[in-house]
Formats: C-alpha cells, structure tokens, sequence
C-alpha cells in the first residue's frame, strides 16, 4: 500500500500541507474482514484482531477509537476510570447488542387503549405505585451520566452499554408517569426516603461503589418491584408495562452483577470497598422498601382492594420480600461478595436460611 | 378448543414451529440466547424438556433425563396438572391470563417455580421473559384457538 499513490496533491487548494498518512498505510490493522452472525453484525463480531483488545491500562486518555492510528499528543479529556476492572464486564458486549434488539416504545408498544376503570382503591394503588417507580428509575440514568464521561475511551462498549441503561430508564419514567395520568388517576404521595435512597446512590465515592449500589442493591429491587408488579397488575396493560421494563431491569443487574465480579478478581481489596458501600445502601434501602406509601400500595394491589389487606396484602407482600432479599444475596454472592455473614438485614426475623447461600468463590 | 397433551416432544415441537412461522412477532421483541428446562412432575413419571432459542428462533426441543435441567441455563419446575392449568388458560384465552402468565407463577413459586444453579441464568428468564411468554402463548394456535384472542 505504501508505494502507491505517488501522485497526490502535496496541498489542499487552501495552500494547507497534505501528508495522506490515512491512505499511505495507516498503523492500524487493515482487512480484518468481521464475519456476521446470523443476526447481523454484532459488536462481538467486529472484536477481532487488535480491535478486540481492551487493555488493562489504556496509555492514553483521548477520544481515539480504540485500535486506530492515533497521532501524539492530543488532549487529556480527564478521565479518571482508566483501569479496565473499574467498568468492564465480560458480557457487556453481548448486553449492549441485546439492550438494542429489545428496545421498546412506551408510546407505541404499551395497548394504552384497552385500559379499563378500575375500582378507585387499586387505581390509587397503581397510581402511588407508578408515582414511586417514575421518581426512582431516573436515579439509573442520572448515575452512568455521572460517571461515563469520566469513564476512559478504550473501555467503548461499556459507555455504550450504559447508554442503553439511560435510554432504558428514560422509558421507565415515562411509561410510569404515563400510566398514573392514563386512567383518571395521577401522580401521589413523593416523600424524603425515596430521595435519601437517591442520594446515597448518586452521592457513592467510586464507579464500582455506585454499580454496587445502582446495579445490584437498587435495580435488583426494583427488578423484583417490577415481577411482582405483572403479578398484581390489575390489567393487562399494566402486565406488559411491568414485564416489558423488568427485561430491561435484568439486563442492568447483570451487568452489575458481572462488573462487580471482574472488579473484585482483579482487585480484590476492592470487595471491602464495596461492602462498605452496601452496608450503609442496605439499610437506607431498607428504609425506602418499608415505606408505608410503597408498602401499602403494592399490598393492596396484591390483595385485590382494601378489604382484605391484612389477611391478604400484607402477608403475601412480607413472602415476596423473602424472595426479593434471597435473590439480592445470591447475586452477591455470585458477584464474588458473602453477604450473607455480614449484612444487617433481618434474615433471622423473614426467615431466610443463610446456609443456603454458597461461600462466594 | 381442547388443550393438546402437554408432556410430549411433539407438543413442544409444535410451539418451536409456531415460533419459527412468525418471526414478524419476535422481531419486536429481541433475540433470545439461552437454554432453558421445563420439568412437569407426575406420579407417572416426569418429563422432562430442554428448549433451546436462538436469535428469535427456537432451534431444539430435546427431551432430558433425571437431572439434565441442571445443564441448562435455568429450569422452570411443577407438577404436571400445573402446568395443565396453565396452558389450559392460554387455549381458552388466547395468551395466559391473571396469574397464569408464567412470570405471575414463578413469582409466586408455590406450582411452579424457576431454579437454576446461578442466579445470573435465572435472571436470564426475566431478560427474556417476553419471548418466553410468547413462545409458551404459542399453545393456543397449536390448539386451533386464535393467538390473543
């Protein structure tokens, strides 16, 4: 390549100097030739090659892509998440590609016409329900804002998974607060345990502390908020809302699932850091789950009405937050953290046996 | 509309087809990588299937033995009149129904419930759980009832 193209313009018609290092035979790796799978061509077909190295220690602290030719110096842009166990996953990749192949519309998507009145007991449910969930889901795409930026060039495809994160939860906030003014109802009570609850999350002092505490802690709940939430769903409007927006819930917390492990196979004094922060998350995450606004709206709803929340509601609502907390523990534990021997939750008073749980490897 | 028998390949096979025919359907709701079991305990014996789905295809329908759902990403387990009642509420409907919706049922876990060796593999469930819906929704046109009716 290099001997070809002898003959162009030395200048631009500007008087500007032409050197044609682009076409001469950049120091990149040329003809690399990515197979499509069936689907398409995925971000996992193109890593090949010197294309599909992520490093360790980027050298630089640009915007040059990955794998190009990159000219010294450029600008520092000021990133400060520059080892690659501080944001990567190893199926981050393949959770982008899935993140963009089950994106949804609240506008389109959701049969808003088949919506139906509803007794006004569990309209206000709903509506409570949906004021809550439309507060707490931009937290997730306040959080990756925060931090992508200061998140290192070379480490692409976890800012653009957590770009679809963003996406994900912009459409959560909508299609709650579409479905609390949908029905003759409308938002209700917002109150400070919900915002602490925020706070502690956008307020984390590290990326891996906030993916502890967004990813694993608070979407896991809000994982669990959304399958019970197409339990209870009074309609089948508000069954595909709940099961639509708990597929892109899970795609989050496996994310933070898997980061969480990288970071602490790489760097294991990181656990500690990380256990810290779920300490102090645990209990304001208790605070925020106990809050009677949420409680009593999700048993209602579980009850069917106001009339049987006590032998009904409440009951069945303390067995779903077994669960709840016992899938919280073993993705802990699958994360590479023993919760188990070191939370404060109330395992004894709800039941939960930790012999259940594996030692974390 | 009677409710085709459930614990046989055949009828599995009939939904993987049913899958197969509409991809119009699945498009929209993303591709699918994972294994999952279905397990139907009777006193008759249990059976035992591995669904395999691939892009937004389901690619095998494969009977396993005692303990294969183990190799499987996760597994969805009752006792077979279960699994009768919910598929019996997807002929009648259309598409399951109240808390006949697979998601509905393991939430609840008390006839059937989601297991799998890592919390990761059952959380593919719920990432995928709309296709999974459907797939199973499938039953319905397999019984010669029309699909969302």
């Amino acid at each position: 390549m290099t001997g070809a193209y002898e003959n162009l313009p030395a200048e631009t018609p500007m008087g500007a100097p032409l050197d044609w290092l682009w076409l001469r035979g950049a120091a990149s790796e040329w003809g690399v030739h990515p197979k499509p799978s069936p689907r398409g061509l995925t971000m996992m077909d193109v890593a090949v090659g010197a294309y599909g190295e992520v490093p360790e220690h980027p050298p630089r602290r640009t915007m040059s892509p990955r794998g190009s030719d990159i000219e010294d110096p450029a600008p520092d842009m000021g990133y400060i998440l520059n080892t690659k166990s501080q944001v990567w996953s190893d199926n981050v990749r393949e959770l982008y590609e899935e993140a963009v192949a089950r994106q949804w519309s609240a506008t389109r998507d959701i049969p808003w016409g088949d919506l139906q009145e509803l007794p006004d007991d569990i309209e206000h449910a709903v509506c409570q329900l949906c004021t809550t969930l439309s507060e707490v889901e931009m937290i997730a795409a306040d959080l990756p804002a925060k931090w992508m930026w200061r998140m290192n060039h070379d480490f692409l495809e976890a800012k653009m998974f957590l770009c679809t994160q963003i996406m994900d939860e912009a459409r959560h906030s909508e299609v709650f607060r579409k479905r609390a003014l949908a029905n003759g109802g409308g938002l209700l009570k917002s109150r400070g345990g919900t915002t602490s609850l925020l706070r502690t999350i956008l307020e984390a002092k590290t990326y891996t502390q906030a993916s502890a505490l967004m990813h694993l802690l608070g979407e896991g709940f809000i994982l669990d908020i959304f399958r019970q939430g197409e339990l209870i769903a009074p309609t089948d409007v508000e069954k595909r809302i709940f099961r639509m927006a708990m597929q892109d819930e899970a795609r989050h917390v496996a994310y933070g699932t898997l980061h969480l492990r990288y970071a602490i196979e790489h760097d294991p004094d990181v656990a500690e850091e990380i256990h810290e922060a779920l300490d102090h998350g645990e209990d304001v995450l208790v605070e925020f789950g106990s809050q009677p606004d949420l409680t009593t709206a999700i048993s209602v709803l579980l009850a069917g009405g106001v009339d049987e929340i006590e032998t009904k509601g409440f009951p069945m609502q303390m067995q779903l937050t077994v669960k709840l907390l016992t899938s919280y523990l073993a993705r802990c534990e699958r994360a590479g953290l023993n919760r188990v021997q070191r939370t404060k939750l109330p395992l004894d008073l709800l039941g939960i046996d930790p012999s259940t749980f594996s030692p974390a490897a | 509309m009677t409710t085709p028998r459930i614990d046989t390949v055949g009828f599995f096979d009939s939904l993987a087809t049913e899958m197969n025919a509409h991809p119009e359907t699945y498009e929209v709701l993303g591709d699918v990588d994972m294994d999952i079991a279905l397990v139907m305990r009777s006193e008759h014996g249990d059976f035992r299937v591995l669904l395999t789905f691939e892009g937004i295809t389901c690619a095998g329908v494969n009977q396993i033995g005692d303990g294969d759902e183990r190799t499987a990403s996760c597994w969805l387990e009752g006792p077979l009149d279960a699994w009768q009642a919910m598929f019996d509420d997807i002929v009648a409907n259309g598409r399951a129904t109240g808390r006949q919706t697979i998601n509905s049922l393991t939430l609840l876990g008390d006839r059937i419930a989601v297991h799998g060796d890592d919390p990761l593999g059952v959380d593919l469930f719920f990432r995928y759980n709309q296709t999974v819906q459907a797939f199973l929704d499938g039953a319905a046109v397999v019984a010669g009832a029309p699909a969302g009716a």
